[in-house]
């Protein structure tokens, strides 16, 4: 029989490069009183993106930070506008409008959320390329609304339990309008085995006095990645996750201490080896044909269009 | 010497193709072959060539409309070759990205310059920030502040009418030099404790009234709360622990939550240690109080000692903050009681303090 065909994302990234990274960014943006930030933001992806290989080619991200500024400012205009009408209901002391101060800011809250995974997901793509072939999310804003709306009160009435129902209806959809060049992916989860697991995970880790949280980590992991297929014309890639307990342990414990131990300084040095660990058990099995992935323009312009206003891919939400 | 070994991506398909890139004088000439082995050239003119900012050692130029076509190039010496070739083009813009190419020694010891920047920022530039933004703010608005924040908090203890109006009395009687209206509530509470809001209301609880023995201990303790009112101390705690957590959120935005618990742990350690500068600050305003009105500094030595009997050695006065060691203000108020001279016996305090010792019996 042939030999599985299986490729892998590398993660070249540097502790030290990145810490540059954050130091320049953090100051930058003080200096500033904050307004440095979406350029921090794209200097930050930039770096991640160009130290993440695939097939010997970089990836590249093409968003700028004068970009991501207007997405800041209306997100923190409209942050600003919730907080007042919470704290003007606050302040009048009268309950009826502490009522309508309090929903108005949770309601907002609740709408803003798909809001900003949407515009997040196509500014995202539609700036992300690997040898000059962009990404792009096509998703409808309204029906990705109304799923989650929809989703989260179904959630509310049945205490939680739909929330596991609900994170796979969301991940199908993302990947459903997920596309690189011709190349397009799909997510084969199910709500029951997603919620039993977590279940499972849940109670396991009480009783464990949360060793088997690693484990439970593990096979979310496992749940997401496994589960992701794509699309090259008739061919069928899979997902396959290599990670286990034992590498989410020596992760998580060594990371934990790298940052207690260095009162958070070395923060950068644990997110690359965190990047590292992710890509390192992701596999993509099957016969891919990386020279054959086709250009698809229509995505591009789509997103540089009016939709660029929601964009809120920006780490307030 | 214009030929460089390039790869070339056409922006149709994911193709990587090894090519030959050629300066030429108003164009950028690029060949390779294709899969199927013929020799394809493409022609880039040279205003349309943009140079694509990264961290990396990797040369990134792209050409065209969308979808672009991108050209890597490995090579050290293009820059310097561009340059001299077109020298009235500017390739590689002087960003700040440009600083992540140095060395990782250079970036570590920059990365150190700034860190030491920002820690003195810190410890320095904030309280003095916290002390300029609460001297600038208006008067009215911090006694109408304080008002709010007195109305909101009072129901929830329950006042001794008559004693308020006996310590009142007894407060009119002492020269506090503050331009604030001080305003004095006794509540029913058995902690010995004591705290004053912005813009002049005073809050004692009748514990504290409890175990004093002289006029001179209860004057101490109000012109030590009273300081606090006059030099805005809780405004200026206010905004240096909102400074504080503005700078480190700002700081710690992208980091992750582990970080952020000890950065908050430690904002309020250095809160904590801000305060006592603020305690010692109210204490020798209300010594200096007590030397201008003659009244005797002993107060602050037998206030100090109830403190200490109290609370241990941890004595606290104020609500939120935590006070210098009881120790020390100990030793400082004795050392001052030593060196006072011009102490009158203030014959109508005595008689007020009588009144209010009364009013506790009852």
């Amino acid at each position: 029989m042939e030999q599985q065909e299986t490729r892998q994302v590398t993660f070249h990234g540097e502790g030290a490069k990145l810490f540059g990274i954050y130091i320049v960014n953090i100051l930058l943006t003080l200096v500033t009183f904050g307004l440095y930030y979406p350029w921090a933001r794209a200097a930050l992806l930039k770096y991640m993106y160009e130290e993440s290989e695939f097939e010997g080619s970089r990836f590249t991200f093409h968003g700028t930070g004068k970009e991501m500024f207007i997405g800041f400012i209306k997100a923190i205009g409209i942050f600003l506008g919730l907080y007042c009408v919470l704290l003007g209901g606050i302040l009048s002391q009268k309950p009826t409008f502490m009522m309508i101060g309090l929903a108005v800011f949770y309601i907002g809250f609740l709408l803003l959320i798909p809001i900003a995974i949407h515009g997040a997901l196509r500014y995202r793509t539609s700036r992300s390329s690997w040898r000059g072939i962009h990404f792009g999310y096509p998703g409808d804003r309204k029906e990705f609304l109304n799923m989650f709306i929809v989703g989260c009160i179904i959630t509310l009435v049945t205490f939680g339990i739909y929330g596991a129902w609900l994170v796979i209806e969301i991940r199908k959809y993302i990947f459903k309008n997920l596309r690189f060049g011709n190349i397009t992916f799909s997510y084969e989860g199910e709500g029951g085995a997603f919620f039993w697991l977590n279940v499972k995970g849940y109670f396991l880790t009480l009783i464990t006095l949360g060793i088997y949280s690693f484990w439970w980590v593990k096979d979310l992991f496992g749940y997401y990645v496994n589960n992701i297929r794509m699309y090259q014309g008739d061919t069928r890639l899979t997902f396959r996750s290599t990670a286990t307990a034992g590498g989410y342990f020596k992760l998580i414990v060594v990371n934990m201490l790298i940052i207690v131990l260095s009162l958070g300084l070395a923060t950068p040095w644990a997110i690359v080896r965190a990047m590292q660990f992710v890509f390192a058990n992701i596999h993509i099995d099957g016969p891919l044909d990386v020279d054959a992935i086709e250009q698809t323009e229509g995505d591009y312009s789509d997103a540089t269009g009016e939709d660029l206003a929601d964009m809120i891919d920006i780490g307030i939400v | 010497m214009y030929n460089f070994n390039v790869r070339y991506y056409d922006g149709r398909l994911s193709i990587a193709h090894d090519a030959t890139l050629t300066l030429m004088p108003d164009h950028w000439l690029i060949h390779y072959r294709d899969p199927s082995g013929e020799l394809t050239s493409v022609r880039w003119a040279v205003p349309g060539i943009v140079t694509d900012e990264n961290f990396s050692s990797l040369f990134i130029f792209r050409f065209g409309e969308f979808p672009q076509q991108t050209l890597e190039c490995k090579d050290d010496s293009l820059p310097a070759t561009l340059r001299q070739r077109y020298p009235e083009r500017i390739f590689f813009k002087k960003g700040i990205t440009r600083v992540f190419k140095w060395s990782n020694g250079a970036i570590a010891g920059l990365a150190l310059v700034l860190l030491t920047l920002l820690g003195l920022g810190y410890w320095f530039g904030l309280p003095w920030l916290a002390g300029a933004a609460a001297s600038r703010f208006p008067v009215r608005t911090e006694v109408s502040m304080g008002n709010t924040m007195y109305e909101n908090m009072i129901q929830a203890y329950d006042v001794d009418q008559r004693l308020t109006a006996a310590t009142n009395d007894f407060a009119k009687s002492i020269d506090f030099k503050t331009p604030y209206p001080i305003s004095i509530t006794v509540v029913k509470k058995d902690e010995v404790n004591a705290f004053a809001l912005p813009g002049g209301h005073i809050v004692v609880f009748d514990g504290i009234i409890r175990k004093m023995k002289t006029k001179e201990e209860f004057a101490a303790l109000l012109a030590h709360e009273v300081s606090h009112v006059h030099y805005r101390h809780s405004l200026r705690n206010i905004f240096r622990s909102l400074g504080g957590y503005l700078f480190l959120s700002l700081l710690l935005n992208d980091i992750n939550g582990i970080v952020t618990v000890l950065a908050d742990n430690s904002n309020m350690l250095a809160n904590l240690t801000y305060s006592r500068e603020l305690e010692t600050e109210a204490d020798q305003k209300a010594m200096a109080i007590f030397q201008a009105d003659g009244l005797d500094l002993k107060g602050f030595v037998d206030l100090f000692t109830v403190l200490k009997s109290e609370h241990g050695d941890m004595g606290s006065l104020k609500l939120l903050s935590t006070h210098p060691l009881t120790e020390e203000r100990l030793r400082a108020a004795e050392e001052m009681a030593e060196g006072q001279n011009g102490v009158k016996e203030d014959d109508e305090l005595e008689i007020k303090w009588h009144t209010i010792e009364k009013t506790l019996n009852k």
